[in-house]
């Protein structure tokens, strides 16, 4: 027993189970529910039913079955590679797009820290500059993809897909300056830390009270980011067909697709973190002698459940808009996000000088 | 080959064809610049019907295009002259098989013309109803379609929806929700079963609410304005000398509309507007079609005020069968029917033309009789093979994400391009 | 004649130009839409299919039946009347003179090809003795081989359960030619 303690509490062995416990059992099931629920839930704005046929005999599981039935049969079906394809960065396109999905949550607490022991992976010291080197490593996945296909269609989304997220690096970057300057840090413990304070005791200093405009143009450009609607000209399902994985078939496309679901995923957390209080429960502070484990647990409750609203409102969002043509996502970025996020930095600046 | 190779194309292949209406760019003067070749379609998620783009790029920009047709050519008019006059009727269910009911009224309304008959007045009503429904159902589809290739596919289901309700209501009448074989020369097959028109205006109510629900999700949007407004823009001289009838020519500005042009059937003692734009975009296409269904709705409630009672089948032996009373129970009721089944209809030598105002824009009917039983000559003006002709010159300059947005507004039917 | 014009309005305003009033406006449809859906499927209209079927109108034309008279034999006299008017001409009828001089012609062959027909109803009309009809409401018809299709009398008639005017049962009446010496079927191939 003792042994066993002593073991768990080597780090490398905490990172492990942090890492095990944040991507397996949360990031990994919440994104792959979600290739479900966004079905589902279009089917529900769109007066359908939605899918439910597959089965285990009888069981049916109002649809739940079908996330194992897609797993299965992209499992199984055949792993093409077009003719004249670039084998090798044909097979190696989908990691990229994969892995700076799941990157996302090693800087993502998701309760707050009991002791020394912290619920986050690692807390780096540039914190958010992390999400932005990682996110624009995503690129290559869409970029190689488009590139090796030998399609034109492919080509297409790949060109649009890397001119897209380049250019939103900039207005993602320049969105968060002002939440860096309200709390002081880059640092994503800080920043969550940061919004546990209240005003009058009252309303939670969360980044969308003290940033709105950092929140809009930071959604916007993170959803633009991982090429969802209304910024889906890089997949463009109805003139480039499906973009840069219009070639893919089997596991490398469920695995575009399933990259996908967790950067849904890993969107919402970041919103959450970042400007909904992170794992901060408001007014919690009022309730002093509230054991620590019903804290914590509170915490992750209220961490994973406004991750959940906020994965929702993106596939509410994406069954609501049409969508950009690929000129005018540039122009959105460049002549409409860039000057408000200047302006929004200036704004903040300029208040926070005024009031220290 | 790698993907630069298959970026560029050979001045061989930009040579002229002779196909109406393409474009073919002259290859570039430079090294360093190429003309890319996309085939859009024949089996491509945005060509609804089955129709081949090939065009030619330069960056994401459109510099030609060459429209091919005919994937979809089932021999309508050879099938035609090869057929009775009334066994051509189910065929023209499949013209434009989103507005049925106008194709048959356009055909029976050709025939009875070189019969030279008026049908009863309640078969005229019943007509206007009918055939305002199905330009509902027309315009729904058309718009469904189009708002849902520039993303907004809950609009598509939504719309589609509100097409089904108006099918069931076809279905009541017809027995068939697109196959619906309706007109017949000298009247309809069918009238209206009981309690049809009190259905018609609860239907009706639901689709105007989805038609009002869906035009403040999509129509009031300004993604959706920017990925329509000034795009495929025709000037109206342009249209007019493409041949451009209906939605597409109104949007341009012109107020032709034969239903007020050359009224047939009881439009003239209706009251409707005729809805215009004024650049003759996609964007103004698809208001002129939004404006139009509501019209349309608006004509079916005074028709459906005005529709007297009667029959709906004129009693000329040479056009119908008897009644079957007279079949069941009478010599001659017989005689005649059998005459009428086994010999069909014999219209006098002649030709004739009838345009109707389809869903999609002038539907003409030329027929030629040398006064036997079969067609000599069973031509369709089809509105959309103008649409598509014009395709290269309304494409060109956009980008190739506007071939979707403009191929939308203009609502290729296959089934009436290619017949 | 006069005709009134109506202008399309396509003014845009500050309301489009900032886009989020636009979306909000589309979020509160779809949003009504999605909790009424998920709570308790109140808006949906599409139905589980092979489950629960639509119901069809009365004048649905759907698979066709031949239908019989009193004393349980076909109503079709074998007239040609149906096979003439078919625009599909996926009927054919083979007549043959029945031993009873009361019902003198009925079809020994009756067969139509449900792949052929494009269920029109003309032949329903031509019928002068009301033996054909189309009010079976059979939506969907789908069998594993061509063959399937080919309905023939015996499958196209209608059960009939004998009561005291019956004369006739299905044992009376006269069986069909041997199929080897049968015409070619509707696409012109010759029975095997």
């Amino acid at each position: 027993m003792q042994l066993v303690l002593e073991f768990l509490a080597l780090p490398f062995v905490q990172d492990v189970l942090k890492i095990l416990f944040i991507l397996l059992l949360f990031a990994m099931p919440l994104g792959t529910f979600m290739t479900l629920m966004e079905r589902k839930w279009s089917a529900a704005v769109q007066d359908r039913i939605g899918p439910n046929r597959a089965n285990i005999g009888s069981y049916r599981g109002r649809g739940l079955l079908h996330i194992a039935a897609d797993a299965l049969k992209s499992i199984f079906k055949e792993d093409l590679i077009p003719k004249g394809a670039d084998k090798f960065l044909y097979t190696i396109a989908p990691f990229f797009s994969f892995m700076s999905a799941v990157a996302v949550f090693a800087i993502i607490p998701i309760a707050g820290p009991i002791g020394d022991f912290k619920f986050q992976v690692t807390d780096v010291e540039p914190g958010l500059l992390f999400i932005f080197a990682i996110t624009s490593l995503g690129v290559y996945g869409a970029v190689l993809a488009g590139a090796s296909s030998n399609s034109k269609f492919a080509l297409f989304g790949g060109t649009r897909a890397s001119a897209q997220m380049i250019s939103y690096e900039v207005f993602l970057g320049l969105s968060l300056m002002g939440l860096f300057m309200v709390y002081g840090s880059t640092q994503v413990s800080a920043i969550v830390e940061g919004q546990g304070e209240h005003w009058f005791g009252l309303i939670p200093k969360w980044g969308v009270f003290t940033q709105p405009l950092g929140f809009v143009v930071f959604f916007t450009a993170l959803i633009a980011e991982t090429k969802r609607a209304p910024f889906d000209a890089p997949e463009g399902e109805s003139e480039i067909v499906a973009g840069y994985f219009v070639e893919y078939s089997g596991m490398r496309w469920s695995s575009f697709m399933l990259a996908e679901y967790i950067a849904i995923v890993g969107v919402a957390a970041l919103i959450t973190t970042l400007f909904f209080g992170g794992y901060q429960v408001p007014w919690l502070y009022h309730w002093e002698s509230a054991p620590q484990w019903l804290v914590t647990l509170l915490q992750f409750g209220k961490f994973a459940s406004f991750t959940f609203i906020f994965c929702w409102f993106q596939i509410q969002i994406r069954w609501t808009v049409p969508k950009f043509r690929f000129d005018q996502t540039m122009a959105l970025g460049w002549k409409k996000l860039l000057p408000v996020a200047l302006l929004n930095t200036v704004v903040t600046a300029i208040i926070i000088v005024a009031l220290a | 080959m790698n993907a630069s190779e298959l970026t560029t194309i050979s001045a061989e292949e930009l040579k002229p064809v002779h196909l109406p209406g393409a474009i073919i760019p002259a290859p570039p003067e430079d090294s360093d610049t190429s003309i890319m070749r996309i085939e859009i379609g024949p089996a491509h998620p945005a060509m609804h019907g089955i129709v081949r783009l090939t065009t030619y790029l330069d960056g994401e920009q459109i510099v030609g295009m060459v429209p091919e047709i005919g994937y979809l050519h089932r021999g309508f008019e050879k099938e035609s002259e090869n057929s009775k006059w009334i066994q051509v009727i189910p065929y023209t269910d499949r013209l434009n098989y989103v507005s049925p009911v106008l194709n048959n009224i356009g055909y029976s309304m050709a025939v009875e013309k070189l019969f030279g008959v008026e049908i009863p007045r309640r078969a005229q009503f019943a007509r206007v109803i009918m055939g305002e429904i199905s330009r509902i159902t027309d315009h729904l589809t058309c718009l469904a379609a189009c708002a849902m290739e520039v993303g907004g596919f809950t609009f598509f289901l939504w719309f589609i929806k509100a097409r089904e309700y108006l099918y069931e209501l076809l279905e009541q009448v017809t027995g068939g929700r697109v196959t619906i074989n309706w007109t017949r020369f000298g009247g309809n097959s069918t009238d209206f079963p009981d309690g049809f028109l009190k259905e018609v205006e609860v239907r009706l109510e639901k689709v105007r609410e989805v038609i009002e629900e869906g035009d403040q999700l999509v129509t009031r949007n300004k993604i959706f304005i920017d990925r329509m407004k000034n795009i495929g823009v025709l000037s109206k001289e342009k249209a007019i000398s493409y041949g451009f009838t209906g939605p597409l020519l109104r949007a341009c500005g012109v107020p032709y509309d034969i239903r007020r042009a050359d009224p047939h059937l009881v439009y003239d003692e209706l009251d409707f507007e005729i809805p215009i734009g004024e650049v003759g975009d996609s964007y103004d296409r698809f208001l002129v079609r939004m404006e139009e269904m509501r019209q349309s709705i608006s004509i079916i409630e005074q028709a459906i005020d005005k529709i007297p009672y009667g029959p709906v089948m004129t009693r000329e032996r040479y056009l119908g069968y008897p009644d079957k009373k007279e079949v069941y129970g009478s010599i001659e009721g017989l005689i005649d029917h059998f005459k009428m089944v086994m010999e069909g209809h014999h219209p006098p030598a002649g030709e004739v033309y009838q345009p109707i105002e389809g869903g999609n824009g002038e539907l003409g009917f030329y027929l030629v009789s040398d006064g036997s039983g079969d067609p000599v000559k069973c031509r369709v003006r089809p509105p959309c093979f103008n649409y598509v002709q014009a395709m290269p010159e309304l494409a060109l300059g956009h980008y190739v994400a506007d071939i979707i947005a403009i191929f939308g507004s203009i609502n290729m039917i296959g089934g009436e391009l290619d017949r | 004649m006069k005709f009134k014009v109506k202008k399309v309005d396509r003014s845009e305003g500050l309301k489009e130009a900032l886009y989020i009033p636009g979306i909000a406006v589309g979020l509160k449809h779809t949003m009504r839409h999605f909790f009424r859906n998920i709570v308790g499927k109140k808006d949906v209209v599409t139905i589980q299919y092979p489950e629960e079927e639509r119901p069809v109108s009365q004048r649905w034309r759907g698979r066709h039946r031949l239908t019989r008279r009193d004393d349980g034999f076909l109503k079709c006299v074998a007239c040609y009347m149906c096979e003439t008017v078919c625009p599909a001409k996926c009927i054919h009828i083979e007549a043959g003179e029945h031993p009873d001089f009361s019902v003198e012609k009925y079809p020994v062959r009756f067969d139509i090809d449900e792949l052929r027909c494009v269920f029109c109803g003309l032949c329903v009309e031509a019928c002068p003795k009301q033996a054909i009809r189309m009010d079976t409401g059979v939506i969907g018809m789908a069998y594993h081989s061509r063959e399937s299709f080919n309905f023939t009398r015996d499958l196209l008639r209608d059960a009939y359960t004998p009561n005291e005017k019956t004369k006739y049962t299905d044992a009376d009446l006269p069986k069909p030619p041997d199929q080897q010496s049968a015409l070619p079927n509707s696409r012109g191939i010759p029975a095997p």
